[in-house]
């Protein structure tokens, strides 16, 4: 079953051609890793598929739905953790899991909503306002929101920015997971390393292009 | 998901954000204290023209205290680029645009009510009788500013130049919001039958119709793309 499907995307920012055309196709349970050099168009990439940018040209299809005319549609199967951490710094922790996935219509328990924090190795601050949470722990944070969206396709911003160690094997830990439950992942990073251990897949943004190339590769690939 | 429960956890969102850091109720309420005391001191000598340029002053008040509450509606948002999540959350966008607008309006409602017994302290006002009629216009009134005010602030948030665009915007539309307010709270506070200034508050409501209809309809186009 296709869960994403992007065929022929290409974007100008005014006079600035970000991408030229790029095709993705990403199945159930597939995780595909985005590289590229700084400005190659890996984050406009990911806000179109996040819906938050309409593409010039092309078509963006997440399970079906077309990205820009059934958006509304769309938005219920994905989640993206990009570089903002979409929390609320007056919020705890579990007010912007309330707030944040009761948006999406369902209102999880106070149990899950802990369990989900222990998963990520912030349940002790459960109670704390985001705005004391460090940079990588908010980042956990997202995360957190993340488990208790359940979203079919997950899309991840450079996802072991801010993050130590543990939290870099934690968030590797959780793409697996949302693997085996059958969701897909498009993530861009730099670390070809750590990216290694999850990617089914792999891409370079190169020259406004996509170029794809076996994971087994990623460590030796130049780009 | 219901659209009701959309607004709801906006409000709830915005209401409890407030209560923790109290960014906007105390510089709204010391901005408009300081009206009132700037215009209590200038207009002490003749009380008989104070009462009768009253309707006017309770409205700069309110008005200036409304552009700046409001300016700040969306700016909450684009700490840790919320609001691209509300851009990307599976609602209809018109429920965040009524749940931002009903945040605003219970935030200039509750100054707008302390407001109210410190007109009555520094002018010396009798208006306990008519406090019911000027708190309906009131509620028109900050109804009509609100779905102007929190629509504006949504369009200017992400420009650089927001804190000239937003009032530059907001006051020239909110004109007939502000006759219809000080024609009515005129006629309210003269004693006036209801019949001699009803009309005004009928505008109100009809201004606060298509403000918010208008600005509803609109309110996707600027969240989303």
């Amino acid at each position: 079953m296709v869960s994403l499907c992007g065929i022929k995307i290409s974007h100008t920012y005014r006079f600035f051609k970000a991408l030229k055309e790029v095709s993705l196709e990403l199945q159930k349970g597939e995780c595909y890793a985005l590289f590229g050099p700084n400005g190659a168009g890996k984050t406009t990439l990911m806000k179109i598929f996040a819906t938050l940018l309409q593409p010039t040209s092309g078509t963006v299809t997440i399970m079906g739905r077309d990205g820009v005319q059934d958006r509304e549609e769309a938005r219920r199967f994905l989640f993206f953790i990009g570089h903002g951490s979409f929390l609320y710094d007056d919020l705890t922790a579990i007010e912007n899991i309330e707030f944040a996935i009761g948006l999406r219509g369902w209102l999880p328990t106070l149990g899950e909503i802990k369990m989900a924090l222990d998963r990520v190795g912030i349940g002790p601050y459960a109670s704390q306002k985001s705005r004391t949470l460090s940079t990588g722990m908010q980042k956990r944070l997202a995360l957190a929101k993340a488990i208790l969206a359940e979203p079919n396709l997950l899309l991840l911003d450079e996802p072991y920015a801010s993050l130590d160690e543990k939290g870099i094997a934690i968030m590797n830990e959780l793409i697996c997971d949302f693997l085996k439950k059958g969701a897909s992942v498009l993530l861009s990073s730099h670390d070809r390393a750590k990216t290694a251990e999850v990617a089914t897949h792999a891409g370079i943004l190169h020259n406004k292009g996509l170029r794809e190339i076996p994971v087994t590769e990623l460590a030796h690939a130049l780009f | 998901m219901p659209f009701f429960d959309v607004i709801k956890w906006i409000v709830w969102k915005d209401i409890l954000s407030e209560i923790r850091s109290r960014e906007s109720i105390s510089s709204l309420f010391f901005f408009a204290l300081n009206v009132i005391l700037i215009f209590s001191f200038s207009f002490s000598v003749d009380r008989d023209v104070t009462l009768a340029l009253m309707p006017g002053l309770i409205w700069v008040a309110f008005g200036f205290t409304s552009i700046l509450g409001l300016g700040k509606s969306f700016l909450s948002e684009t700490h840790n680029d919320c609001i691209g999540y509300l851009q990307m959350a599976p609602v209809p966008k018109g429920a965040i645009y009524l749940g931002k607008l009903a945040g605003n309006l219970l935030l200039m409602l509750f100054v707008e009510m302390i407001l109210y017994p410190l007109f009555m302290i520094f002018f010396n006002l009798d208006i306990l009788v008519k406090l019911p009629t000027l708190l309906i216009i009131s509620l028109l009134a900050t109804i009509g500013l609100s779905a102007l005010g929190t629509l504006f602030s949504a369009l200017t948030v992400q420009t650089r130049a927001r804190e000239v665009m937003f009032p530059l915007l907001l006051l020239p539309l909110s004109v007939p919001v502000f006759i219809g307010a000080v024609e009515s709270t005129q006629g309210a506070l003269s004693g006036d039958p209801y019949s001699f200034y009803g009309h005004w508050i009928a505008l109100l409501f009809v201004f606060d119709m298509i403000l918010t209809i208008a600005s509803f309809w609109m309110f996707e186009f600027i969240l989303d793309y």
